[in-house]
């Protein structure tokens, strides 16, 4: 929508909007943010992050599943800066088109840009992704619930068919 | 074949892995893709092909493919 107003989240904010925490949570900041359209995640990498040293001891970059993680938490804060959802925990429902095409090391600050698609009764499907200096890293499409909205129609679904 | 009958037949074989034979007698849990989250895919297909929006009782309904289209009719949507 043009003209959004755009926010910003510190490690706090996105504390508030989000239930990871350390050692799983991966963001620094979050950046130009309009709740229910996109937002942008940033994470400096330093080889003081736990896992460089075991992948690889002599080659450390970043492992595939922390780019993931890394992805959709920039991903849910495209909703979960909505007022209704802050706060909420997700599930990952879904992952689809991975693409991993540059290796992230110590020094490497990521961008992820994330886009959400639609959010529907707590299901939310969308798209991420990331950049260094430009460099296109990854990317992958997304489906996230929210358990909170989702437990009540799951829970009605098991008492009318099971 | 309608072309209504085409688009909800698609939307089943986009959510879960089965053929078109294999349509007339499934039911929700018949198969390990059609849980509580398969059953919310499918529900996603058939707004977005149908351009409808759901209430929470109507997709609850949905408990096979038969009923399926007993409660797109209450949309008055005819398979």
């Amino acid at each position: 929508m043009t003209g959004s107003p755009k926010l910003n989240f510190d490690i706090n904010g996105i504390k508030e909007c989000q239930r990871n925490r350390h050692p799983i949570l991966f963001l620094d900041k979050v950046v130009d943010v309009v709740p229910e359209q996109r937002a942008t995640g940033i994470k400096a990498f330093s080889y003081n992050e736990w896992f460089f040293p075991a992948h690889y001891e002599d080659e450390p970059s970043v492992p595939g599943f922390i780019l993931v993680e890394t992805m959709v938490q920039t991903f849910i804060m495209t909703f979960l800066t909505m007022p209704e959802h802050k706060g909420s925990k997700t599930n990952f429902l879904n992952i689809g088109n991975g693409s991993f095409r540059r290796q992230i090391i110590p020094g490497d600050t990521l961008v992820v840009n994330a886009e959400l698609a639609s959010l529907k009764r707590g299901i939310a499907r969308g798209k991420a992704d990331a950049y260094v200096e430009d460099e296109f890293a990854c990317s992958a499409d997304f489906v996230v619930s929210i358990r909170s909205a989702t437990d009540a129609i799951f829970q009605k679904m098991r008492e009318k068919h099971s | 074949m309608s072309e209504n009958n085409e688009k909800y037949q698609k939307c089943f074989m986009e959510a879960f892995p089965v053929q078109k034979q294999d349509l007339e007698g499934l039911k929700y849990q018949d198969i390990p893709e059609w849980d509580s989250i398969g059953h919310m895919n499918l529900v996603a297909a058939l707004e977005d092909e149908f351009g409808i929006e759901m209430e929470i009782d109507d997709i609850t309904d949905i408990s096979d493919f038969r009923k399926g289209k007993e409660v797109l009719s209450r949309y008055e949507i005819s398979i």
